[in-house]
């Protein structure tokens, strides 16, 4: 049987199961960022792994549930559903296709996925909270551009920008290492791949 | 264990509510300050929501949810004040700086958006059993692999949460730092969450195989452990709601 598409919706069992476990490690990332008071947020961690794992839409799926379910605790996470759903498509697509393959690439890797979060989020800010993300340096920065410039978009770019490429270049780097330290036969599980090989 | 949920156990009428009636009333809270955007609009649907959750005796607990949300609505308010692009009428003025009137009407309308979800969903959230939702989406049809997959959040984090304290502790005992300055606890990040990850990973296909066995993947249709739950006037409710929004449509169109 070949190899199936990166975008085929039929999950298995072992993939369905990783989606709780991802939403688990974003809050323990979470969790453990604010133990440690680190200015991140450090909360994909769980669906960069899932991506990386189970392909994109795996990963979009973890996303979009770790979202809804930080939405019962608390509802302003349930609109950024979009931006961890683009976050777990990127990250699926870029390394099914290879482009993680190494600390350097996964540095820019890193980056392209701080941007694609950012752009997704912005409009989501503007709309919501008139640009502001929630976090301290970011919304300095954001009040700072504003007061000089006349553009709300500019502030809120840059606001989001400040606080998510770092952010998210951190999480890519860490689900990087983590998934090189992952014994072979977990990552077996998730592999798509339908090959049967005979002994005989 | 502790969970996740914040549902609170209470008797009252909203507690007898189908979540689903719940639900769609989220999206009425949300579309009709959209469709007819004045501030009486947005403050009379604050108000019902705040008086549905007060009729189901869990305004308290709604207090930590509102006090977070005030912190970055605080800040929003002082900024848009401040410093809105379109900012012209002064209201009053406090040494160098000005609070401007545009500024902290836009931070109004977010203010009163915001609380408006944050109190529709609360009524969801406090007054739900996650179990229940859940079963109530998969009666009407979504897949109950993905059911089970919101079910299995609530009971997988409180394991992971505690097996990392077991993880914190271990590590402490063998001479972690855990305080001090950005550097020290920035090494100690990979200790503490590796271990955690590659526990609940490996964990996962034990999960796998026991769902597996026990028919997780089988097309066969379903049956449920509980009886379906009757809940008087759902229908009627939903009925209501959805003529409100028609007529905020038809009332902003012609008028």
């Amino acid at each position: 049987m070949k190899n199936q598409s990166m975008w085929s919706l039929r999950l298995s069992t072992a993939a369905l199961v990783l989606i709780p476990v991802a939403v688990g490690v974003n809050y323990i990332g979470k969790l453990i960022a604010a133990f440690l008071k680190l200015p991140l947020w450090l909360d994909s961690i769980g669906t960069v792994l899932a991506a990386m794992l189970g392909g994109p839409i795996v990963g979009a799926l973890a996303g979009a549930i770790n979202n809804i379910i930080y939405g019962f605790t608390d509802p302003i996470s349930f609109v950024y559903a979009i931006t961890s759903v683009a976050i777990g498509l990127a990250v699926g697509i870029l390394f099914y296709k290879g482009y993680i393959s190494s600390w350097g690439k996964a540095i820019v890797a890193g980056l392209i996925i701080g941007l694609v979060a950012t752009v997704v989020s912005t409009p989501l800010n503007i709309g919501f909270w008139g640009g502001q993300t929630g976090n301290v340096w970011g919304d300095a920065l954001f009040a700072f551009i504003l007061a000089n410039t006349d553009s709300t978009w500019l502030a809120s770019l840059l606001d989001e920008l400040v606080v998510d490429v770092p952010d998210k270049l951190l999480v890519v780097l860490i689900s990087f290492g983590i998934f090189k330290g992952l014994p072979r036969n977990v990552v077996q599980l998730y592999n798509n791949n339908e090959k049967i090989e005979t002994l005989d | 264990m502790k969970s996740i949920s914040l549902y609170v156990e209470r008797d009252s009428f909203i507690h007898e509510v189908d979540p689903i009636t719940k639900m769609i009333y989220i999206l009425f809270a949300l579309l009709i300050p959209i469709i007819l955007p004045s501030f009486t609009i947005s403050f009379l649907c604050l108000g019902i929501s705040l008086l549905l959750l007060v009729m189901a005796k869990v305004i308290r607990k709604t207090v930590p949810v509102f006090s977070f949300v005030f912190l970055v609505l605080i800040t929003v308010v002082i900024i848009q004040g401040l410093f809105k692009p379109e900012n012209e009428t002064v209201l009053f003025q406090m040494g160098p700086l000005a609070m401007y009137k545009e500024g902290l009407l836009y931070a109004l309308t977010i203010t009163l958006r915001v609380m408006n979800i944050v109190s529709s969903f609360m009524i969801l959230v406090l007054t739900t059993k996650p179990s229940d939702l859940v079963e109530a989406l998969v009666r009407k049809g979504m897949s109950p692999r993905i059911g089970y997959v919101i079910v299995s959040v609530f009971q997988i984090i409180p394991e992971m949460m505690s097996s990392m304290g077991t993880i914190t502790d271990a590590q402490r005992a063998r001479g972690m730092e855990t305080e001090g300055n950005v550097i020290v606890r920035i090494k100690a990040f990979v200790p503490l969450l590796g271990p955690v990850i590659l526990g609940s990973l490996i964990n996962t296909k034990e999960r796998a195989m026991a769902l597996e066995v026990r028919g997780f993947n089988s097309r066969a249709p379903k049956t449920y452990l509980y009886e379906e739950k009757t809940y008087t006037h759902g229908r009627l409710v939903q009925s209501v709601m959805l003529l409100l929004v028609v007529g905020a449509i038809v009332w902003r169109i012609f008028a």
